[in-house]
């Protein structure tokens, strides 16, 4: 779904992602990769398959999309380093024409030389342009940017007659600030508020909506 | 041949009692080297029944072993306190050399630690207690001179994975001592003799089971509004009938009333005090979110004597006879005729007393209950209780607890549990992948795999972290509850417990009821909430989720006789005179079903449409009969339904027309490819993923409880929902994941009284009405607020239409 954003175009991913068109910047939120290596780890079974989806998404996402940079706003590793790095490594490894930036999240604790050794961008809290703040958390400041961020995995619950719901993942526009959904499969949402002001885009099986 | 018991009769006459035939029996059993149960209601001498038969096999040894003889089991605390005043009584004026100790959640760590160092000849505990023993490193010196283990309120703990507790524990002791005997004790169910085979496993010895003839005398009175035409046709609370309860509480002496639910208690507390001011300070709440120190103080307040009444909930079914109490009051239907024979029983201590019960009726159809109840009584209709087998989350538990300990040996540990009645059932592979659950974490098949639980050293498997031993410790039980905030005041004194799912809704300043407190939130840190008293004297009444419990089949069966009653003309309990007039207006705008009949009532309102039928079968089987023909309907069109049930009947509601007379012609209660169609229906998904919770933090996927600071552990939080997902997708044969799926169709949808339910429809005339005013048998259901739903339209299909729907 196209939208504009501070003027510029934009694309709704319903693979629960932010295109940035004129940029060509694909934005992903929350990952959490690593998620299942990390309990294991703890002694907390989960199966060792469980993750691929997670790889195999963003795998089809970058080859449909092709875009020139990849900003992942924060929380790309659940936790510290442990064998799905290779993965990790592996993919981002075959697409060298890609530039990708992470800002760095409250879950991600992999020392930053490893990831600047795969050619990842680290920057610490923000990316900041003339229309755009990138973050992990949305920022606290007062600013007259769009906010763009993810750390909250926003959902939305819907209702209808005969007491039908539903809840799936969305993208939250609310007051200069545009929360992302969360990319992670092993993620779960936080229901949002439906207040008048707020523009809710619903992520469905291959398409995005406004509500 | 009669057995002499010198140090029973010693007790017996310097009491100036004499001993009932059934405690006879028992200490001749125990002193005849038998395990077995003993059946017996309360008030009449069970626990001197047992105990000085424990008693004596000790004192006729000529060589008298010093440690543990014998453990003594009770689900609750308070049971345990009083079970050692009553021991220790004995000790005490006989001048036994037989110390007796209590070890509960209460026990302080210095009386632990000079425990292990002297182990009493008496320990009197818990379950979850004893498998913290299993966890202690030289646990079989302990238990090295065990003799006896008994199992008090046996009924209570059979039907819960505290009873699976308990067969498990029992496997390991008597691996240990071969020659332990078991004793339970237990009030009358409907399956006595399964129970009695259950506690004693698959190698019971030389057992029996003493039942005394001893009865208790309860008399059923319902408390009826005045006019049945004024009372609401639907409704939890019951309140309209609160002028009928002042007077049974100012003419009696101590009155206990039980509610179903925390919330309801609270409010009925606060009703109480507005209609009657007068009650202030004679009357005080018990519920189990209540901090422990309220709770006893409300607890020793009624032995005392001290209180007028005291609003309850199943927090006292159990435990301490408090001798004051000379009524009880049930509100609203108590669901089962056990459970209200229980409650009844908590009145009317003197032997050869009258248990006096009044029954108040939240709506009008449940009347009937008043009159149900009182003949199952009289038949002795009591329910089974169901026991869990093949819990594999309990077993997983077991085996790390056995692991952190001195470890065990795959081999044996399997010999052992196949002995018990959970477990007789489990093939060697299904343990082998337990085993490979806590030592690989699940099938691994990776090489850099960097699970870690339990290890392999020498074919014994051990934990050797400290930090999972630790953890498992603290987490080592099979009640699981809510994510719960402490409720404090600002000066730190504690009140109770609230789900935090209640507080996260609230802001500060936000007012609520709890613990009969108007309580005002200051601010939530570090899992408390703090509060001040407020005076605002509105708020909220925090509502608990869970005890939704469903009406028995024995009562089902008695309501459809006693509605039955009324067709053949011979309506005589007042519970069904009174009724009449709500039965004849049934009739006016639908029709009053005899025993041979079933109604099916149909309607349209601005929610949809709706087809109501009624099975009386309780709400459970409802709610599976409803997800059942649901799907079966959908089949001949994609449909959408949400689903509504009581314990009386069901409802189907589309926003389309529903085709029953057609789907009535294809089978729709057919019986064949029911287990197929039952999982076909989404809803058993949805009840498997809450059943999952409970499973994924017993087997310690989930963890609730850690060591030190709980903030730091976030980023190893998941919840059970995510397992649920993760296993559904990835690894289907996932053992727990079928026990979710099994635990469902056991206990929720109740699958054998399903099928008898369907077979009985079958054979019924069908009466379809088409209504045109909503009838008083469809109005409860139709209020229901809680819902289910059942769709075979894909999700984008059902997503979509919902978005229409909120545009417009």
């Amino acid at each position: 779904m196209q939208v504009t954003l501070q003027g510029k175009p934009f694309t709704f991913l319903p693979e629960k992602a932010l295109y940035n068109i004129q940029e060509s910047i694909l934005i992903i939120a929350d990952l959490h990769l690593g998620k299942v290596n990390h309990f294991r780890k703890e002694g907390i079974s989960m199966p060792l398959n469980a993750q691929q989806g997670d790889y195999l998404n963003l795998k089809h996402l970058l080859d449909k999309v092709r875009p020139a940079k990849v900003y992942f706003l924060g929380d790309l590793f659940h936790s510290d380093y442990n064998y799905d790095w290779h993965h990790f490594e592996a993919l981002i490894g075959s697409y060298t024409d890609i530039e990708f930036t992470l800002i760095k999240g409250n879950h991600d604790f992999v020392d930053v030389e490893k990831f600047e050794r795969l050619g990842l961008h680290i920057v610490k809290e923000l990316l900041e342009d003339e229309y755009f703040i990138y973050s992990h958390q949305p920022v606290s400041f007062e600013h007259d940017k769009l906010n763009i961020a993810g750390h909250i995995h926003p959902g939305i619950a819907l209702s209808g007659r005969a007491n039908q719901s539903a809840r799936i993942p969305c993208f939250y526009l609310y007051d200069g600030l545009l929360l992302l959904p969360a990319f992670g499969t092993l993620t779960g949402y936080c229901i949002m508020d439906r207040i008048q002001e707020a523009q809710v885009f619903a992520v469905l099986p291959g398409e995005v909506r406004e509500i | 041949m009669k057995k002499q018991h010198d140090i029973a009769q010693e007790w017996f006459t310097r009491n100036n009692w004499q001993p009932h035939k059934f405690q006879q029996d028992t200490w001749d059993a125990i002193t005849s080297g038998y395990s077995g149960l003993l059946n017996a209601p309360t008030g009449f001498g069970k626990t001197y029944a047992i105990w000085f038969g424990v008693l004596q096999a000790y004192f006729a040894k000529k060589k008298r072993p010093s440690g543990l003889h014998c453990l003594w089991l009770t689900p609750l605390r308070a049971l345990s306190k009083e079970i050692y005043y009553s021991t220790q009584r004995v000790s005490d004026e006989l001048g036994l050399d037989y110390d007796i100790a209590l070890r509960t959640g209460d026990t302080s760590q210095k009386e632990r630690v000079k425990q292990k160092k002297k182990m009493p000849h008496g320990m009197i505990t818990t379950p979850e207690s004893v498998h913290l023993l299993l966890a202690q490193k030289d646990y079989t010196q302990t238990f090295k001179n065990l003799e006896f283990v008994v199992v008090d309120e046996w009924h209570e703990l059979l039907g819960t994975k505290r009873g699976v507790l308990i067969e498990l524990a029992l496997a390991r002791l008597k691996a240990l001592n071969p020659k332990l005997k078991v004793w339970g004790i237990s009030a009358t169910i409907g399956n006595i003799e399964e129970a009695k085979e259950i506690l004693l496993g698959t190698e019971p010895g030389k057992n029996k089971l003493i039942r005394s003839n001893l009865e208790k005398k309860i008399q059923i009175e319902t408390l009826l509004p005045d006019e049945i035409e004024t009372y609401p046709w639907a409704g939890h609370l019951g309140i309209q009938l609160l002028d009928k309860i002042l007077p049974v509480i100012h003419n009696s002496n101590t009155t206990l009333i039980f509610t179903n639910v925390r919330s309801q208690c609270e409010i009925w507390y606060q009703r109480l005090l507005d209609a009657d001011p007068s009650l202030a300070g004679q009357i005080a709440i018990h519920h189990g979110s209540l901090g422990e120190e309220v709770r006893l103080w409300v607890e020793n307040a009624l032995h005392d004597g001290l209180l007028k009444a005291v609003v309850c909930t199943s927090s006292l079914d159990l435990g301490v006879d408090f001798r004051p109490v000379d009524t009880v009051i049930q509100i609203g239907s108590p669901k089962g005729v056990a459970r209200f024979m229980q409650r009844a029983g908590r009145s009317g201590h003197q032997p050869g007393a009258i248990s006096k019960i009044y029954f108040l009726p939240t709506h009008s159809l449940e009347i009937i209950e008043g009159s149900a109840m009182r003949y199952a009584i009289a038949h002795k209709q009591i329910e089974q209780r169901v026991p869990y087998i093949r819990s594999f989350d309990v077993l997983i538990q077991f085996m790390v607890t056995l692991a952190i300990s001195d470890g065990f040996r795959p081999d044996e540990l399997y010999e052992e549990v196949i002995k018990t009645h959970c477990f007789e059932s489990i093939s060697r592979e299904e343990f082998n992948w337990c085993l490979a659950f806590i030592t690989k974490g699940g099938k691994s098949l990776d090489n850099y795999d960097e699970f870690h639980k339990v290890v392999v050293v020498d074919g014994v498997y051990r934990v050797v972290s400290r930090r999972v031993a630790m953890r498992h410790r603290l987490n080592i039980g099979v009640i699981v509850s809510d994510s719960m905030l402490h409720v404090k005041y600002l000066g730190g004194k504690k009140i109770g417990m609230v789900e935090e799912w209640f507080l996260s809704r609230m802001s500060p300043g936000d007012v609520f009821w709890f613990a009969g407190l108007n309580l005002e939130l200051v601010r939530i840190k570090d899992m408390t909430a703090f509060v001040r008293k407020s005076t605002k004297g509105k708020g909220i009444f925090p509502s608990w989720q869970g005890g939704r419990m469903s009406l028995s089949s024995q009562l089902t069966d008695a309501i459809r006789l006693k509605l039955d009653e009324y067709h053949k003309r011979k309506v005589k309990d007042i519970e069904q005179v009174k009724l009449v007039p709500l039965f004849e207006r049934q009739e006016a705008v639908s029709c009053l079903p005899d025993v041979d009949e079933l109604l099916i009532e149909k309607a349209k309102t601005q929610e949809g449409y709706h087809v109501f039928i009624y099975s009386f079968e309780g709400r459970n089987v409802h709610e599976g009969l409803s997800a059942l023909l649901a799907y079966r309907i959908a089949q001949s069109k994609p449909m959408t339904f949400s689903l509504g049930f009581n314990d009386y009947g069901f409802e189907l509601l589309s926003d389309q027309e529903i085709p029953i007379e057609e789907a009535l012609q294809n089978g729709l209660f057919n019986t064949g490819h029911l287990l197929a169609d039952i999982y076909a229906s989404v809803n058993i998904v949805e009840m498997a993923r809450r059943k999952f919770r409970d499973i994924a933090t017993i087997s310690g996927l989930v963890i609730s409880n850690y060591p030190g600071k709980q903030t730091k552990t976030r980023h190893i939080q998941a919840n059970s929902e995510l397992f649920f997902k993760v296993f559904e997708d990835y690894e289907k044969d996932n053992l727990l994941l079928q026990e979710a799926y099994e635990e469902v169709m056991t206990f929720q949808m109740e699958q054998v009284r399903l099928m008898r339910a369907l077979e009985r429809m079958q054979k019924q005339k069908i009466i379809i009405k088409e209504l045109q005013q909503l009838s008083p048998f469809c109005f409860p259901i139709f209020a229901e607020r809680f819902r289910e739903k059942l769709s075979n339209e894909p999700f984008e299909v059902r997503v979509r239409r919902l978005i229409e729907q909120e545009r417009k």
